[in-house]
């Protein structure tokens, strides 16, 4: 029994680390985007020039992107050791991606009740944190 | 055997770490490519748009502009006021014609976008015409651009705002209310929009820089200031010597 419930710690955590690597792709994207200064034209790009440019795409000044990344290593890093045998991180991991898909929930709420436009990465970006967050919690109801 | 097995997630983190700021720079280097100074080069301008602006109906006339209106270089701008990048580039234009008085005009056109998160971008250049009505144009210009985090949300009612704004400037804020749902305040900014669409305008900010339209990444102070010396250097009149009022808030030719 705990072989099996093992095996299912490693293959959720692999899952876990692939997904966050993904986030981390799609985060990194969004941190070059902010420092080459891109300007989109409002209008051209489907909303995700309104919604970058936006008072929400930062705090204290700091592109939320670059607090993406940061988290997304650091759920990759917790997902990856998880899987190589430290299982205690693994709880770490469960609150860190719970606070992640919390505050994806937020700027979701933003983009489609204030802002009423959507950016794809964002999207993205909110789509692998609510991943991350299953993952983790389906792991934690089969070993009940 | 159990050290190299324990090493494996550290290598593969630093692996990870390498790939990903390489990954980054590649992005990053390549992204920035296109920002490089562009002056004399026939690239900067999108397009010739000049057919389209012999035909093209007028805008609103007299139209809001700044500068002389035999001046030599003429840069026309469509703009809504919800778009964060014309609230950045509005002040670079204004600022470049300024250093060049009235050699350089600018001139002023509305272009709301038909989006959702710019719902009350329309509103706003109806709030900018009333205030002109007043006298006030380019005071309400700057204090929407200035403010537009404040109004433009789509999901507020920006007209009290509007109504705070003209009172900070001074106007008559019942006259004002009226005017801005006024057929006159509309039919101005509509006016500019149907010039704006007969010469595809699709996003904002698109600035015609004697009839060639700009790309976004020359809307720089270094960038402008270069095609305006090129313009310049190509035309051989001499300097414009108007009269034209520079910064009056009444529309001017």
């Amino acid at each position: 029994m705990n072989e099996i419930s093992e095996k299912y710690s490693n293959t959720f955590a692999i899952v876990a680390s692939i997904l966050a690597l993904i986030g981390m792709g799609d985060a990194i994207y969004l941190v070059v985007h902010s420092l080459n200064g891109d300007q989109i034209p409002c209008g051209l790009t489907g909303g995700c020039g309104a919604v970058l440019s936006s008072q929400y795409s930062e705090i204290f000044g700091i592109p939320l992107a670059f607090f993406g990344v940061a988290a997304y290593f650091i759920a990759f890093c917790l997902a990856l050791l998880t899987a190589f045998g430290n299982s205690k991180l693994w709880n770490i991991f469960g609150l860190q991606v719970t606070f992640m898909v919390c505050f994806s929930a937020w700027l979701t709420y933003i983009q489609a009740f204030i802002l009423l436009e959507y950016c794809q990465y964002c999207l993205v970006s909110a789509a692998v944190c609510c991943s991350l967050f299953l993952v983790f919690i389906i792991s934690k109801l089969l070993k009940k | 055997m159990s050290n190299k097995t324990n090493n494996t997630p550290l290598i593969i983190i630093g692996a990870v770490v390498v790939i990903a700021i390489i990954g980054g720079w590649w992005l990053y280097s390549s992204g920035n490519t296109p920002k490089k100074p562009v002056a004399n080069s026939n690239s900067v301008a999108k397009s010739n748009a000049g057919e389209a602006f012999k035909t093209a109906p007028a805008g609103a006339e007299p139209s809001w502009s700044k500068g002389a209106a035999n001046a030599t270089v003429t840069i026309e701008e469509f703009v809504d006021f919800a778009c964060p990048q014309c609230a950045k580039a509005t002040p670079i234009v204004q600022q470049a014609r300024a250093a060049y008085g009235d050699r350089v005009r600018v001139i002023f056109r509305h272009f709301p976008l038909d989006i959702p998160a710019h719902k009350n971008a329309y509103d706003a250049s109806r709030a900018a015409e009333a205030a002109g009505i007043q006298g006030k144009f380019w005071e309400m210009e700057n204090l929407l651009f200035k403010n537009q985090s404040a109004w433009s949300p789509a999901s507020l009612n920006p007209r009290p705002i509007f109504e705070e704004y003209a009172k900070q400037i001074g106007l008559d804020t019942v006259k004002f209310n009226d005017d801005l749902i006024g057929m006159m305040t509309t039919s101005r900014v509509d006016k500019d929009k149907v010039r704006g669409r007969a010469l595809n305008v699709s996003s904002t900010p698109s600035v015609y820089l004697n009839n060639r339209l700009l790309n976004i990444e020359d809307i720089t102070p270094d960038n402008l200031k270069k095609l305006i010396d090129a313009e310049l250097a190509k035309s051989q009149t001499p300097v414009a010597n108007s009269a034209t009022n520079t910064n009056a808030n009444t529309p001017t030719n």
